[in-house]
């Protein structure tokens, strides 16, 4: 008797599980929520949220590109502005919208919701400037000076979108064959090149141990490293270094896959992304500005800066010129040809 | 060759069928239309696969120039703590390449102990690929050198052979084919290489592999990718050939009575065992030494940290996920490697997991299984890919260094060929199959699968934990990272000590 209530309890609970369904949400590695949230949503909602990381933003794209014909997620999050006019190209996203919140970052994403934004510029380290007793520097251009020589350090745009979205601030502020002179005269003064964020932050930044005190980063880096320091201090070590045409406004969002299943709850997720909830709790996780105005900031913001001007390249440029700029970016910079 | 040993082939056939060729094949498929030759016409192209061929090429030689040597002390000298360091001398293998750098950087950074700063130099960057590399030519020279029969040491210096000349006449011919098989390997991984050397050599030192990468990943350019992804599995395939055809006319069955080893003696004898680990600490163990220094001034709150459920969480996958990837390494390996003793392309194609190019192979597979894409099979087959050839190298080394008389024997004694194979064969090959397994362990623990193919967060191991922290800025974030690298280091250490537990009746365990 005892065994087959039991068995009956596993039965039922087996057909519990098989009846909520499954949200595939296809997302970049940086992505992070707080966990109470998630659980929330999939009471609410009564599926079962089943995270994917694709790689780095692009890298992500790319692998929901190939697998178009046989969709291997029903919504993604992580798309940016440097990616929206690809993604829409290929004709991988279906008609995304919410009413949930309000913004015009929106405008960024067209075929997408915007969550969140923030922005790639600069961050100097400023323990070294001070001991090295040198101005920082006022326009990009200094950085090709001889007394700045050695000092930059950036990721590769063909294996960062970090880095991606520099280059393309220097190419919208300068055009492209300005731009490319820019990044000769920078090269020529040691510039150096990282891989990827972590790898120019960790290894390269003389904050970290490296030799070079000025990276690419993010506006946000000087708030987040008040929140992970050791000992909790009042003053960032690091700070921007916000140059015209070294500010690059990165806005990101979440839109419904053609071809996906669960189109009820894959909306009811692009919602979720807009509630007040997530627009709050994202803040301190993935380190980027809530997308929906007039939601309450991190006081740990305080130590960033939002940069007042920014260059960014039109969708239809990035779109049909992005490749071409990584490779020619590539042959001058890498290959050192000219 | 009999059914009994072409029989167990087919298991590895079908899974390296299955998890390479077609999705490679459905890869380059995909490309096909856009198949052009003139890329390879271009000289930035050129100038990269010069550079990975060179680059491999020169660090094969500088660690078979410095393992050798090596190899020989370790093989032939007793000393307290030996047993210890041929297990940390595979460490290096689990680093993830971030951490590593920064080890490395410690030492020889602008800020390094040493005082000098090698970041940028080409020094740097084979002393990278010396941390990675080295460590497996070591092993298998310690390795082929116990095979030496001693009473044939002990008549060639009866006969009056000087050292040198008994090492030239009677060890190189033994350890030849142990060393052919790990500098193909160490070739492998760093023509394909990604890693350490890009990281601390500058962009400038990108392989063709990143080339691949760059291709496939952000432009989604699968025809020219195809081309570099095929023109480097034929580089690859034509050492792997090379090795094969050379290790067959190279293999001799040796007697079972092996060299012993005996305490250094005398200053000279004492000077180079001291110099010998000087330089094995000074390649390997030094940037591990300061992961760990580093590590051990995180303050407590960061150690508290490492009591958190994510880093439970993170210890129990990577447990359960090398385990469940070594049990499947061990069925494929011992196939492979006992299938292949005889038949030449078999034994080549061990190495196929390292020739073909990784980030290739992770599209394909999304291509070739889309429903599969993120279930947690797909993820444990990954990692057994890369850790099996391992078990099946050593499987392949033993099996011809066995002597045929001994299962002729029990096949005459009316033995059946599995039970001939079970309590003769297996046994006197377990030393390299254990050892085989500790290579693969190192592999499947470390970083090799994790990056490329779709992971879910609940699927977090030590690695991509350490990856997701060095992910964000702040002092914390970086010593947690550190942290859980001299965790991952312990878990390490622990599993290679269990795979290679001393056994009973053997008097030379290592």
């Amino acid at each position: 008797m005892l065994n087959k209530s039991v068995l009956l309890l596993a039965l039922a609970g087996l057909s519990l599980s098989a009846l909520a369904a499954e949200l595939r949400v296809m997302t970049h590695s940086s992505f992070s929520l707080p966990k109470d949230r998630i659980a929330e949503f999939e009471k609410q909602n009564g599926v079962k949220l089943s995270i994917i990381k694709g790689g780095d933003a692009g890298e992500m794209l790319n692998k929901l590109i190939l697998t178009r014909a046989n969709p291997i997620a029903d919504v993604v999050y992580g798309i940016d502005n440097t990616l929206i006019a690809k993604a829409s190209t290929a004709g991988i996203l279906a008609p995304t919208s919410s009413k949930v919140g309000r913004t015009e970052k929106d405008a960024q994403l067209p075929g997408a919701v915007a969550v969140d934004y923030g922005y790639v510029t600069l961050n100097y380290d400023k323990a070294w400037f001070a001991k090295a007793k040198l101005p920082l520097p006022a326009t990009l251009d200094d950085l090709a000076k001889p007394a700045y020589k050695d000092l930059l350090v950036v990721e590769n745009p063909a294996t960062s979108s970090t880095g991606l979205a520099f280059m393309l601030a220097t190419i919208a502020d300068r055009g492209e064959d300005g731009a490319f002179k820019w990044w000769e005269k920078v090269r020529d003064n040691g510039l150096k090149v990282s891989k990827g964020w972590s790898e120019a932050y960790y290894t390269d930044f003389s904050r970290n141990g490296g030799s070079r005190p000025i990276v690419v980063s993010y506006a946000s880096s000087p708030a987040a490293e008040v929140f992970y320091s050791k000992e909790k201090i009042s003053e960032s070590p690091t700070a921007n270094l916000l140059l015209k045409g070294g500010v690059f406004l990165q806005v990101e969002g979440v839109a419904l896959l053609k071809g996906g299943k669960e189109p009820q709850a894959a909306q009811a997720f692009v919602d979720f992304l807009r509630s007040d909830g997530v627009q709050t709790g994202l803040q301190t996780k993935m380190w980027m500005y809530p997308a929906v105005a007039g939601t309450a900031i991190d006081p740990v913001f305080a130590h960033a800066q939002k940069p007042a001007k920014f260059s960014n390249p039109s969708l239809a440029a990035m779109n049909s010129k992005t490749a071409a700029w990584v490779s020619r970016w590539n042959r001058l910079v890498v290959k050192q040809a000219n | 060759m009999n059914r009994y040993r072409t029989l167990p082939a087919l298991l590895p056939l079908a899974f390296l069928l299955l998890m390479v060729a077609a999705p490679l094949a459905r890869l380059l498929q995909e490309g096909h239309a856009g198949f052009n030759l003139a890329l390879l016409q271009d000289s930035y192209i050129q100038w990269r696969l010069a550079w990975s061929l060179g680059q491999a090429l020169a660090t094969c030689a500088l660690a078979l120039l410095i393992g050798l040597p090596l190899a020989w002390v370790l093989a032939r000298f007793d000393f307290r703590g030996r047993r210890l360091l041929l297990r940390l001398l595979m460490l290096p293998f689990v680093m993830p390449t971030l951490v590593a750098g920064m080890g490395v950087l410690a030492l020889f950074g602008p800020h390094g102990l040493s005082g000098m700063n090698l970041q940028d130099t080409p020094w740097l960057l084979l002393y990278g690929n010396l941390f990675y590399n080295l460590p497996l030519l070591v092993r298998a020279g310690v390795d082929g050198l116990e095979q030496v029969p001693a009473s044939r040491l002990a008549v060639a210096r009866t006969l009056g052979a000087s050292p040198w000349r008994t090492f030239w006449r009677v060890e190189w011919p033994v350890v030849r084919p142990w060393l052919a098989s790990a500098l193909c390997l160490v070739f492998l991984y760093c023509f394909s290489g990604f890693g350490l050397a890009l990281l601390l050599g500058g962009q400038r030192y990108a392989t063709v592999e990143v080339e691949i990468y760059t291709l496939v990943a952000y432009e989604l350019n699968l025809a020219d990718a195809g081309v570099l992804a095929l023109l480097a599995l034929a580089v690859g395939a034509a050492v792997a050939l090379g090795y094969a055809a050379l290790e067959r006319g190279l293999a001799r069955p040796q007697r079972l009575a092996p060299t012993l080893r005996q305490p250094a003696q005398g200053w000279p004898q004492r000077l180079l065992l001291a110099a010998a680990l000087a330089v094995l600490a000074l390649c390997c163990l030094l940037p591990l030494l300061a992961i760990v220094w580093r590590a051990l001034q995180a303050d407590a709150a960061v150690w508290a940290m490492l009591a958190t459920p994510e880093v439970a969480d993170a210890l129990g996958n990577t447990l359960r996920f090398s385990g469940a990837a070594l049990c499947l390494s061990l069925l494929l390996g011992l196939c492979h490697g006992w299938a292949a003793q005889r038949w030449l392309a078999l034994r080549a194609l061990v190495f196929l997991p390292f020739m073909v190019s990784p980030v290739c192979l992770a599209f394909g597979l999304l291509l070739l299984y889309p429903q599969y894409s993120a279930s947690v099979w797909l993820l444990i087959a990954a990692y057994a890919l890369l850790a099996y050839p391992f078990v099946a190298k050593g499987v392949l080394s033993a099996a011809a260094a066995l002597p045929p008389q001994l299962p002729q024997a029990a096949r005459t004694l009316g033995a059946t060929p599995w039970r001939s194979f079970y309590r003769v064969s297996l046994p006197l090959m377990r030393p390299a199959l254990r050892r085989g397994l500790a290579f693969a362990a190192a592999t499947a623990v470390g970083e090799f699968a994790v990056s490329l193919f779709l992971s879910r967060p609940e699927w977090a191991t030590l690695t991509t934990l350490i990856y997701q922290h060095l992910g964000r800025p702040g002092a914390a974030n970086l010593q947690l990272a550190l942290l859980l690298s001299c965790l991952l280091m312990l878990f390490a250490l622990l599993a290679f000590v269990a795979i290679e537990w001393p056994e009973k009746n053997h008097a030379r365990a290592d």
